[in-house]
């Protein structure tokens, strides 16, 4: 039994983790903008008796690291000694792709290429010649599709061959001018007397880094007393040059090796130019961008509705024949009105979770997210985020947690933290139980729009504080935004369907454990002491509910709403399961709230507010200390969230009033 | 020369001179946009474009675009 340790490397969005996916046969997140993957992943394959461990890493434009994403992606490269190399090239842009090539074939390990999208390449008029792209990077090129698992095979075949043939001289592919040689000829005769500092490095290859201003290499070899010669005596401005120098012959050997194996009929007038004359217009971008998401909300709340009562039906239908049964008062009790009132009612919203994703995943998978992207830009650098937090912005509608984790493609500091801070306001799946209950007992036809305002304000909210924290905190501005457009692709239904599956299923385990075991807690509360109505003002819950109840009388939340908000710490979900446990009896939930004197849609308005904004989940507050390493910033995380939901619920209550008069 | 963010749709540029921090030289150079590289302006927004170079599209923001500095190549298409 032999192991191989692969790597797959490339471009950002050139399909790295769909390849991965399909050949490890697991299911990791993929989009179609750049940075999806922050991290390593990794996983197996297994071809006869030799096992592929495979990893799959950041996408990463050079090896010069700049972004917490990126080093990542050059550490496991540099560091890690696997015993085979697969770049993942885009053959829709395979000059840009073979720029990272002539840095990896420099590391001197076995390497293939494997030419993604070919058949996107050829239906823009590219047609690429392997065998004599093979010769000239001196590589084997492998052709695959991996969205249609075509030449999955032979590439596992070949990587199978080819990290047999370990250690084999390459010719070359870089030519550097000999200004450049000289410096590192100078540079390896003195560091290849100290291998044991060069982690694996070949001493030519670690001159080249050296020169290029590999800060970890060159520390660690000052520390070992070696005087590295040409870098250590040259002027700031010298060492600029020489990278210009080294980048310039590069993507001289990138071009050379495009001319010769693609052949392009080029200047065709490409459909993602004409969509992006439209979609990023300077100023129909944002409208088309809010009717997009308008659109997906109305779709959302009335797509779903049949489907979401016709499951609160069949958990009433439960509840009765529960009834029937005979068993012990209390374990009835805990049946009925905690494990249906709770976990049913949460699993009643199943279907808007559903539809909700399968849109994101539409548009996603698109292309149209980038875009959104680059027209929230000119909006938001005025905002104090930058560009490019728009996408771990986003991705917190779905979940704060990968979206917190997305912000590593961030390369500032100032950004991260800014973004971080953001992003719990970003209305997360967990919170849109809340809303279409509440929303739907007392909007009604307007329910799709309240809820759209709704993460309207949280989207308004998350920029206000980012402007504020911009201007107090850190004062100087964004850095500037740059961003790869990657061509507009029409998603199948096939993969969106599967990423709402996957991220649904996410939402179901959650469901199932982390809120069946909050539902739990809230129901004993509700029941003891014994002897006390069940989810009455005497019960434990009650008691808690009643004592900080006049901290929200301002916001006029009956003591079992703020019982669910205190709840709803552990998950968001957890607030309508505790709604449903405490407002537990004969009739559905919805009936209850709607026939409750002391709730109104101002009322309730209010409570979504609070609801949106108050506080993340324990989950969120671990992921932003674990990003963000401080207590401080965790802290003030917390308290912000709580401080703006406070007065954002009293001033929409106030309004509302006003307004509606109810 | 003139910075980016001036110029019209359509227009085919040379890039003369990347100011600002290392960053943003850097990164476009990453991107196989440096010195003397052409670039095609598809789409202009207030201060931000997309422009075309080697095939792609990239969008520079507001700031970005302002800081690479170009000079216009008449007659190309």
């Amino acid at each position: 039994m032999t192991e191989i340790r692969v790597l797959l490397a490339g471009n950002p969005n050139v399909g790295k983790t769909t390849l991965f996916n399909t050949l490890c046969g697991v299911y990791q997140h993929t989009g179609n903008y750049p940075g999806v993957t922050v991290d390593i992943k990794e996983g197996t394959r297994k071809s006869g008796t030799v096992t592929l461990r495979i990893s799959d890493l950041p996408g990463t434009y050079s090896l010069s690291a700049f972004t917490p994403d990126e080093q990542v992606a050059r550490d496991a490269l540099l560091t890690s000694n696997p015993d085979i190399i697969v770049q993942i090239v885009d053959a829709t842009n395979i000059e840009r792709n073979l720029f990272l090539t002539t840095q990896l074939t420099e590391i001197g390990l076995p390497m293939i290429i494997a030419l993604n999208m070919v058949d996107l390449a050829q239906e823009s008029g590219i047609t690429i010649d392997a065998a004599c792209l093979s010769k000239n990077v001196g590589l084997p090129v492998v052709k695959i599709v991996a969205s249609k698992r075509t030449g999955v095979d032979e590439l596992v075949q070949t990587i199978i061959n080819e990290a047999g043939k370990a250690g084999e001289k390459r010719t070359p592919l870089v030519h550097y001018p000999s200004s450049i040689t000289a410096h590192l000829d100078a540079i390896t005769k003195v560091i290849q007397n100290h291998r044991e500092h060069l982690t694996n490095l070949t001493p030519e290859y670690a001159s080249i880094r050296l020169l290029e201003g590999d800060q970890p290499l060159s520390d660690r070899l000052h520390k070992a007393g070696v005087t590295i010669p040409v870098v250590d005596t040259c002027e700031p401005a010298e060492v600029d040059a020489h990278i210009q120098d080294i980048m310039l012959a590069r993507y001289k050997a990138a071009e050379k090796v495009t001319s010769c194996a693609v052949c392009c009929s080029m200047c065709r007038v490409m459909p993602t130019d004409l969509l992006d004359q439209v979609l990023t217009h300077r100023w129909f971008g944002i409208p088309i961008f809010l009717s997009f998401m308008w659109f997906a909300f109305q779709l959302t709340f009335s797509a779903s509705a049949p489907l979401a009562s016709g499951l609160e039906i069949l958990f009433g239908g439960i509840t009765e024949s529960l009834g029937t049964l005979g068993l012990d008062p209390t374990m009835t009790s805990f049946l009925s009105d905690g494990v249906i009132g709770g976990v049913g009612t949460v699993f009643s919203f199943v279907p808007s979770i559903f539809i909700l994703f399968l849109l994101l995943s539409l548009l996603e998978d698109s292309g149209y997210l980038a875009r959104a992207a680059f027209v929230m830009d000119r909006l938001m650098h005025s905002l104090g985020l930058h560009g490019r937090s728009f996408i771990p912005l986003l991705i917190g509608f779905g979940c704060n947690v990968p979206a917190i984790m997305a912000t590593r493609t961030l390369q500032s500091r100032a950004d991260r933290i800014i973004t971080i801070i953001s992003i719990p306001f970003m209305s997360c799946a967990a919170r849109l139980p809340v809303y279409v209950l509440l929303a739907g007992i007392f909007f009604e036809a307007q329910a799709g729009t309240v809820i759209f305002f709704l993460y309207i304000l949280g989207i308004l909210t998350a920029i206000g504080t980012a402007l504020l924290f911009r201007r107090l905190v850190f004062h100087d501005d964004p850095s500037p935004f740059i961003m790869e457009l990657p061509p507009y692709r029409s998603p199948t239904l096939h993969a969106a369907a599967l990423h709402m599956w996957h991220r649904g299923k996410e939402y179901l385990q959650r469901a199932g454990i982390v809120i069946f075991g909050g539902v739990i807690v809230v129901w004993t509360l509700a029941t003891l002491p014994f002897g006390v109505e069940y989810g009455s003002a005497e019960s434990l819950a009650g008691t808690l509910g009643h004592l900080a109840e006049p901290i929200f009388a301002p916001l006029g939340f009956t003591w079992q709403l703020v019982v669910g908000l205190i709840f709803g710490f552990i998950a968001k979900e957890v607030v309508v399961g505790s709604l449903g446990t405490l407002y537990g009896g004969e009739d559905s939930l919805t009936t209850t709230l709607a026939g409750d004197p002391a709730l109104g849609p101002a009322t309730a308005l209010a409570y979504m507010v609070f609801v949106l904004l108050y506080l993340p989940c324990v989950a969120t507050l671990g992921v932003i200390k674990q990003e963000m390493g401080s207590w401080k910033w965790t802290g003030i995380a917390l308290g912000w969230g709580i401080l703006v939901a406070f007065v954002l619920a009293w001033i929409t209550r106030i309004v509302a009033l006003l307004v509606i008069g109810a | 020369m003139v910075p980016l963010s001036l110029m019209k749709e359509g227009d085919h540029v040379r890039v003369e001179q990347i100011s600002g921090s290392g960053y943003l030289a850097s990164t476009l150079s990453q991107l196989g946009i440096s010195v003397g590289e052409e670039l095609m302006i598809i789409q202009k927004g207030n201060e931000s474009v997309i422009i075309r170079a080697r095939g792609s599209r990239y969008a520079l923001g507001t700031g970005a675009a302002s800081m690479v500095l170009v000079t216009y190549i008449p007659g190309a298409a």
